[in-house]
């Protein structure tokens, strides 16, 4: 897919580019642009979180947000360009931890494809959340298992929370 | 045949190194693979769960591989926790 960036940045290197996204996914042609941007909160779940490291198995998460562009392009069934970055290492508060940008001809379109794409990222890339908390403590993030039997069992009833 | 296995998230713990190897008779399934995984850890690496391991899949670089498939020979794989990015 042409107008595809897909990325992951070592936090100790950079931080994330929301700029450089924006610019990215712009087209004359194009009166759209949806972002979304995570970023590292400071609670989980009634616990005070001091910071995120992120762990992913680099090779196989671009190839997958490679694909995910390719199912976002075939949804919306329209032109777009499409931005997905992922953060890797250890993060602050605030910092951001993945951005997804989405640039189309209107506004439907480019929302579709940036909740495609991020819903995607949380729910299929393989990528891992460990939580640092203020007593010192930390604790990996349980997640969503990519087993088929698991995922047929999970879809009716995942709350998407997380 | 001698598989290595690359950890991440909640199992890199299993092994400081980052990987285990675990020998496999040629033509394993992915399931076989998995309960290898299961037995040993549960020798080397006690604290982990079982069932952590029953939810992670494994993959190559390119693709995961579900339970029917063979374990491709000669090459390193990952076990992949229930993942939680974003």
């Amino acid at each position: 897919m042409e107008g595809l960036h897909v990325a992951v940045v070592e936090r100790e290197r950079a931080a994330l580019d929301v700029a450089a996204a924006l610019d990215f996914v712009s087209d004359p042609h194009f009166g759209g642009i949806a972002t979304f941007i995570g970023r590292v909160r400071d609670h989980n779940v009634g616990r005070r979180v001091t910071g995120i490291s992120y762990d992913l198995f680099v090779p196989l998460a671009l190839n997958q947000f490679r694909a995910i562009g390719e199912r976002a392009l075939a949804e919306v069934g329209a032109p777009l360009k499409l931005w997905i970055v992922h953060a890797k290492g250890q993060l602050a508060i605030g910092d951001p931890a993945v951005v997804v940008a989405a640039g189309t001809p209107h506004r439907d379109e480019a929302f579709r494809a940036c909740r495609l794409a991020i819903e995607a990222v949380k729910h299929e890339a393989p990528i891992w959340k460990q939580e640092h908390y203020v007593d010192g403590d930390s604790a990996w993030s349980e997640g969503c298992s990519l087993c088929e039997e698991d995922r047929a069992h999970t879809h009716a009833a995942h709350g998407h929370a997380h | 045949m001698s598989t290595r296995i690359n950890l991440f998230g909640a199992l890199r713990e299993a092994d400081p190194r980052g990987y285990v190897e675990l020998e496999l008779p040629t033509g394993s399934t992915v399931a076989g693979l998995s309960a290898a995984l299961v037995a040993h850890l549960a020798v080397h690496a006690p604290a982990v769960s079982a069932s952590l391991v029953r939810h992670c899949v494994f993959a190559t670089d390119t693709e995961i591989l579900h339970d029917h498939r063979e374990v491709p020979a000669g090459v390193t794989l990952a076990v992949l926790p229930p993942v939680s990015g974003g």
